[in-house]
């Protein structure tokens, strides 16, 4: 195991930020730090990195007890939200910081600093300073300057979460890609389940600062441990009292099923390919459907249709204890 | 050419590349015209005229003027003294001002709000009440033992007091706007706090630090007022370019008065000049 956490509590005056978390982080995968805001997770990170104390607990790097040591000599490389560029130096110079430092002969730094703005696309820009990047090649800068000093572990903390969506989505793919190429244990922050499902082998889901769930995406798709995290993962919607996906759901003109829920299509709403419609049950249930534009063509519904709706085989249903949202 | 001699605390504060919006060679708009046409009117009555009147008038008197005050050995002493005590204390300035902003921006302590007020005092208030002050506390019978008056010490006294809120004023609010995230960035890079405030934050400050230091030197250089109570105005050992000069005014030699004068305007703009090359060279290397 590349990173142990072992009882890890951490305050900020009242505000409990962590209650007793343990996690074992793998070698050479890419982990999300999943979670809604304020959950927790940015803490932990920064207490993996040593840049916050945790009041009590431990933490193990590579088998060494890096609990006490201070963020120089943890050897991990940190990603910042907001890049945190050294603005007064070249896009060179700041990939070559930590090898400074670490006063590496001079052609070996900049051999180094070739082949990694190499790796992040940015050699044409080495003598650039930050502020004449967009922010997308600023954070890829800022990745290949924590990736200089070949830390054990990398740490990126919302690193795609100050950029639009459609850059956000390409560095996504292309983080996956630098991963399978790079193999450093990876450790990454985000509240956006969508890009922790499509990028990380291994989820933690964190919540109020504590961890409700660790597993593959599948896993934690189709076998939540609890409503917080079916509800985090995806959407729900309630159906004779238990919590199911609005995709999961069999929508047919006539009662084809029995115990099949009867009511009317009281909204209708079109996102692109998808339709979602909003069933009001003879119960008094509000029941949320999403199908297929096609589907939803070919049962002709509309506003006003009368119609059964029965969790589909197969789908993935728990008993709603608390009122469920949506 | 006087353009960068900017008066007043808080101008000097952040500036701005040359091409920031206005490309050269593009037609002003109405408005534009108009607030520059307005800006010149009131820079030259203020500023360009008397201070060309200044120069005119001093070398109205041809070379043998300035040859004359140069070659008075008061003169010269009093010369020496203001730049050399405006240098000395604009370097401790720049250290001790540094501290102090780092102090209020960083620290959390009982009293900040009204330490970040008082600092601005000796800014504020008359620079003659600010001699009474020093007076009061350093000249014969100090109540704390400590008499300065009519030294050499006075004068560098008179101008720390007054030139003080300077460097504060002008990092501070750039030390407001840097990430802390860069200093953790620059820690788990390996850098120690030493190495990270000397190859981080610092580049980061020197060009306000500098700017600073420049209005603390003018400031430092012109003093009259916080000086001539307590410095005891000793020809050829406190007495002050300012005080020197305004003898000359009080003799009726004002052409040596104007010379005194534009020797003190090229020593200012040589200074500025020497520091904003100065912080040019140094915020590159980094």
């Amino acid at each position: 195991m590349s990173i142990e956490i072992k009882g890890v509590n951490k305050m900020f005056g009242d505000f409990v930020a962590l209650d007793d978390v343990n996690v074992s982080l793998p070698t050479g995968q890419l982990t999300a730090l999943l979670g809604p805001s304020g959950g927790g997770k940015s803490t932990l990170l920064r207490i993996i990195a040593g840049l916050d104390a945790a009041d009590s607990g431990t933490i193990t790097i590579e088998g060494t007890n890096a609990t006490t040591l201070p963020p120089q000599k943890r050897n991990v490389g940190f990603v910042f939200q907001h890049y945190a560029v050294f603005k007064h130096m070249t896009v060179a110079k700041n990939v070559a910081f930590g090898l400074e430092i670490r006063k590496r002969p001079k052609d070996e730094i900049a051999a180094r600093v070739d082949e990694l703005l190499k790796l992040v696309h940015l050699s044409q820009f080495a003598h650039r300073l930050p502020s004449q990047l967009s922010g997308g090649q600023r954070q890829r800068m800022a990745l290949a300057r924590a990736l200089a000093v070949e830390p054990t572990v990398l740490l990126l903390d919302e690193p795609f979460g100050a950029l639009d969506a459609k850059v956000r989505k390409e560095l996504r793919d292309w983080l996956r890609r630098l991963h399978d190429e790079v193999h450093v244990t990876t450790v990454f922050v985000t509240h956006d389940q969508e890009e922790a499902m499509e990028v990380a082998d291994e989820i933690v889901v964190i919540n109020n600062g504590r961890v409700e769930q660790v597993g593959t995406p599948d896993q934690l798709y189709d076998e939540p441990a609890n409503d917080f995290v079916m509800g985090f993962l995806g959407e729900i919607t309630t159906l004779n009292g238990v919590m199911l996906r609005p995709h999961d759901i069999h929508v047919s003109l006539t009662p084809e099923v029995a115990g099949a829920a009867e009511g009317t299509i009281s909204r209708l709403l079109r996102v692109g390919f998808e339709v979602r419609a909003t069933v009001l049950t003879d119960d008094g249930e509000e029941v949320t459907v999403i199908l297929t534009r096609t589907h939803a063509r070919q049962l002709g519904l509309e506003t006003g249709v009368r119609v059964w709706v029965t969790p589909a085989a197969g789908a993935l249903t728990m008993p709603s204890l608390t009122a469920a949202a949506g | 050419m006087a353009s960068s001699v900017a008066v007043g605390g808080r101008s000097a504060r952040k500036r701005r590349p040359a091409s920031s919006s206005q490309k050269s060679g593009a037609a002003l708009t109405r408005t534009s015209a108009f607030g520059l046409g307005v800006s010149m009117i009131w820079f030259s009555l203020l500023v360009l005229i008397p201070l060309s009147a200044i120069i005119v008038k001093a070398t109205g008197g041809g070379w043998s003027t300035f040859e004359s005050v140069l070659t008075n050995d008061n003169t010269r002493a009093a010369l020496g003294l203001t730049v050399v005590a405006s240098l000395i204390i604009t370097a401790i300035n720049m250290v001790m001002g540094t501290i102090i902003a780092w102090v209020l921006v960083r620290d959390r302590f009982p009293g900040k709000a009204l330490l970040d007020l008082v600092i601005d005092i000796p800014f504020a208030m008359p620079t003659i009440v600010a001699g009474l002050v020093l007076l009061s506390l350093y000249g014969p019978q100090s109540p704390i033992g400590v008499e300065v008056s009519g030294t050499r010490w006075s004068v560098l006294l008179a101008i720390a007091f007054v030139t003080l809120p300077f460097v504060v004023r002008t990092v501070q609010p750039v030390l407001e706007e840097l990430e802390t995230d860069v200093e953790d960035a620059a820690a788990s890079l390996g850098a120690t706090r030493f190495t990270t405030f000397r190859r981080v934050i610092l580049p980061a400050l020197v060009p306000a630090i500098f700017a600073g230091a420049a209005l603390s030197f003018a400031r430092g250089i012109s003093e009259y007022g916080a000086l001539v109570l307590i410095s005891g105005n000793l020809p050829r050992s406190t007495e002050v370019v300012s005080v020197r000069l305004f003898s000359f005014l009080e003799g009726g030699n004002t052409e040596a008065a104007a010379a005194v004068a534009t020797i003190m305007l090229v020593i200012a703009l040589l200074a500025i000049v020497t520091l904003d090359v100065v912080q040019r060279r140094v915020a590159r290397r980094g």
